[in-house]
């Protein structure tokens, strides 16, 4: 579903934000990105969504090479792939149903069939009591799952998500988790960002470590979870048979040889 | 499966911009209404200049002199030349002694006190009631060239049909109307560029909206159209502003007319379509200014 060969990113000032970076994540599976604050993952995650190019390698998504995508096919791109960002990025001047509803309206979907879906979602998320709200009157953790239904609400293949629990307490963290466990277990794509290691640890899912840039860990999903993953609260299945990319998936499982990284690499401090 | 935004989306998206700045789209409209304003009455100027002028043209006396003591053979063959030409409705020929009398009466009784009859101007003329075309300049020479044929005539003396008049006039409407031109193109150019202001700092309050948008996969036509009709919207007004405006300086011109120059107004001064073209024209505005500025400030 994934593939980055050879990936580089400098960013402008010289910063070498990625370097060398070989992956792939086969369509359906969930992966941990993860390291030190400044390792690359943002970068990674905005690579997927071209919000920068990479400096050189090819990237792949569905087995299109994103690389030499013209300027006026990436909204259709990003349809495909939803993402929750760290500060959440809801509009501040929409409420909590318009913000979820946008990803439709770009679709130019018929009113009613929004209505019916964006409703849907939102209750699955426990938030269509908060459907008036403006994202300024919600909790931090109300906030996330309205970025996450954003980024779930049109079906996509894809979703990534970056430092999803890094603001909210345990409690919280592992709802957020179990919601994107279940969504990923109706068939989409997940990739998380995070440089909680303690999260990890709990998952024993696939893992891929960024140190410096560089892809230094690639930790395949462990046996048997630490801890039980956490039930579903979505009671709508997010389903994704309808999704163009999910069709075209080329893949092959067997990632790059893991180099091996010491845990005291990674620090737990603030993240930009 | 369609592509662009819904009407009720991009409306309310529109409306949700107008009212984040509702002082300055006043002021946008206000702006558009004025520079409709005058450009209508400019149009309005000319299109009863026009008018007026068309009318002169409708009934213009072509006086035909001829030389004293023209035989009436000769007389009636210049008659005859005259009546070849499109557009004479009427050929009435005066004797030396009628032309005397029409004189008299037009001359100030006290100067007339003891003069000799014969001191009173009067010459045998063809009095020719001529139906002309007066849309141009052009028009007016046309019928100075006519009349200059005349002169070549045997025993044609002098033609006059006040062409200096005519000519003077012609040439105020073409200043009036060069000056209005120059000024409408500046007024609409003006209102564009405050359409152009307001659209670009609505795009900057929208700044953190427009990437989320993008980044969620809209197309730019998409993120782009309701500031499009954001401006739209303020033409709208302008059109609305200005139609009443020069409703109310319509009314109270024709009632000026009527009341001072006691004349015989047409129902509407108007130009016909004056409404249509303040619809059309307010919004294209809008449309233009916003394109341009949603062009330059909203790359996405
Ligand atoms: N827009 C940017 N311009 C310049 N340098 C950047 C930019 N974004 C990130 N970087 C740099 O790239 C490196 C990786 O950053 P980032 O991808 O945000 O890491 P992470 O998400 O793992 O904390 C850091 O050294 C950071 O300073
Ligand atoms: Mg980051």
């Amino acid at each position: 579903m994934i593939q980055l060969y050879h990936v580089h990113k400098r960013y402008p000032n010289g910063s070498e934000a990625l370097v060398d970076v070989t992956l792939r994540v086969r369509e359906g599976e969930f992966v941990f990105l993860t390291g030190p604050s400044g390792a690359g993952k943002s970068t990674l995650l905005r690579l997927l969504l071209v919000m920068e190019r990479a400096t050189d390698g090819q990237i792949l998504i569905g087995g299109r090479n994103i690389h030499v995508l013209r300027d006026s096919s990436i909204p259709f791109l990003r349809r495909n792939i939803g993402i929750v960002f760290q500060d959440f990025r809801l509009v501040p001047r929409r409420n909590v149903f318009d913000n979820v509803a946008i990803a439709l309206e770009i679709l130019g979907l018929p009113r009613r069939e929004i209505e019916r879906r964006v409703n849907q979602l939102l209750e699955g998320l426990r938030l269509l009591h908060r459907a008036t709200a403006l994202p300024g009157d919600l909790s931090g953790g109300e906030q996330q799952r309205v970025a996450i239904a954003r980024a779930l609400v049109n079906e996509p293949a894809i979703l990534l998500a970056d430092e999803p629990t890094g603001n909210l307490d345990p409690e919280l963290a592992a709802e957020i988790m179990g919601l994107l466990t279940d969504i990923n277990r109706h068939g989409t794509t997940v990739v998380v960002a995070t440089h909680d290691i303690h999260l990890i640890e709990r998952y024993g899912l696939r893992t891929l470590a960024l140190h410096r840039g560089r892809l230094a860990d690639d930790r395949p999903r462990q046996p048997r979870p630490v801890v039980d993953l956490p039930s579903a609260r979505v009671s709508q299945p997010v389903a994704l048979a309808s999704s163009p990319l999910s069709s075209q998936a080329v893949v092959d499982p067997s990632p790059d040889g893991p180099v091996a990284v010491a845990a005291d690499d990674f620090d737990e401090g603030g993240d930009a | 499966m369609k592509r662009g935004p819904h009407l009720r989306y991009v409306l309310r998206q529109a409306w949700l911009l107008v009212g984040a700045s509702p002082w300055l789209t006043a002021v946008s409209a206000l702006t558009i209404a004025l520079a409709l304003t005058l450009v209508g009455l400019f149009a309005m100027v000319q299109f009863n200049a026009s008018r007026l002028l068309r009318e002169l043209g409708q009934s213009l006396t072509v006086q035909v002199y001829l030389k004293d003591g023209t035989p009436p053979p000769v007389a009636a063959q210049v008659e005859q030349r005259v009546r070849g030409r499109d557009g004479v409705r009427a050929v009435r020929a005066l004797s030396r002694e009628q032309d005397r009398a029409r004189n008299r009466k037009l001359l100030d009784p006290e100067l007339l006190q003891g003069l000799d009859e014969a001191a009173i101007p009067g010459q045998p003329v063809l009095e020719v009631e001529i139906e002309a075309e007066l849309a141009s300049r052009g028009d007016v020479e046309a019928l100075v060239a006519w009349t200059k044929t005349l002169h070549g005539v045997e025993s044609v003396e002098d033609v006059a049909f006040g062409a200096e008049k005519l000519r003077l006039l012609f040439a105020g409407v073409e200043i009036a109307r060069t000056i209005g031109f120059v000024l409408s193109i500046v007024l609409l150019a003006s209102a564009m560029f405050f359409v152009f202001s307001t659209i670009r700092l609505s795009v900057f309050s929208r700044r953190d909206e427009i990437d989320i948008l993008g980044l969620v996969g809209a197309t730019p036509t998409f993120i782009r159209i309701p500031f499009l009709v954001e401006g739209v919207l303020q033409g709208l007004c302008g059109a609305v502003l200005a139609t009443l405006l020069l409703g109310g300086l319509h009314l109270e011109l024709r009632g000026l007319v009527r009341d001072v120059y006691m004349l015989n107004v047409p129902w509407s001064l108007l130009p016909p379509g004056m409404v249509v073209w303040l619809f059309v024209g307010g919004p294209a505005v809008g449309l233009v200014a916003s394109g341009l500025s949603v062009g330059r400030y909203l790359r996405t």
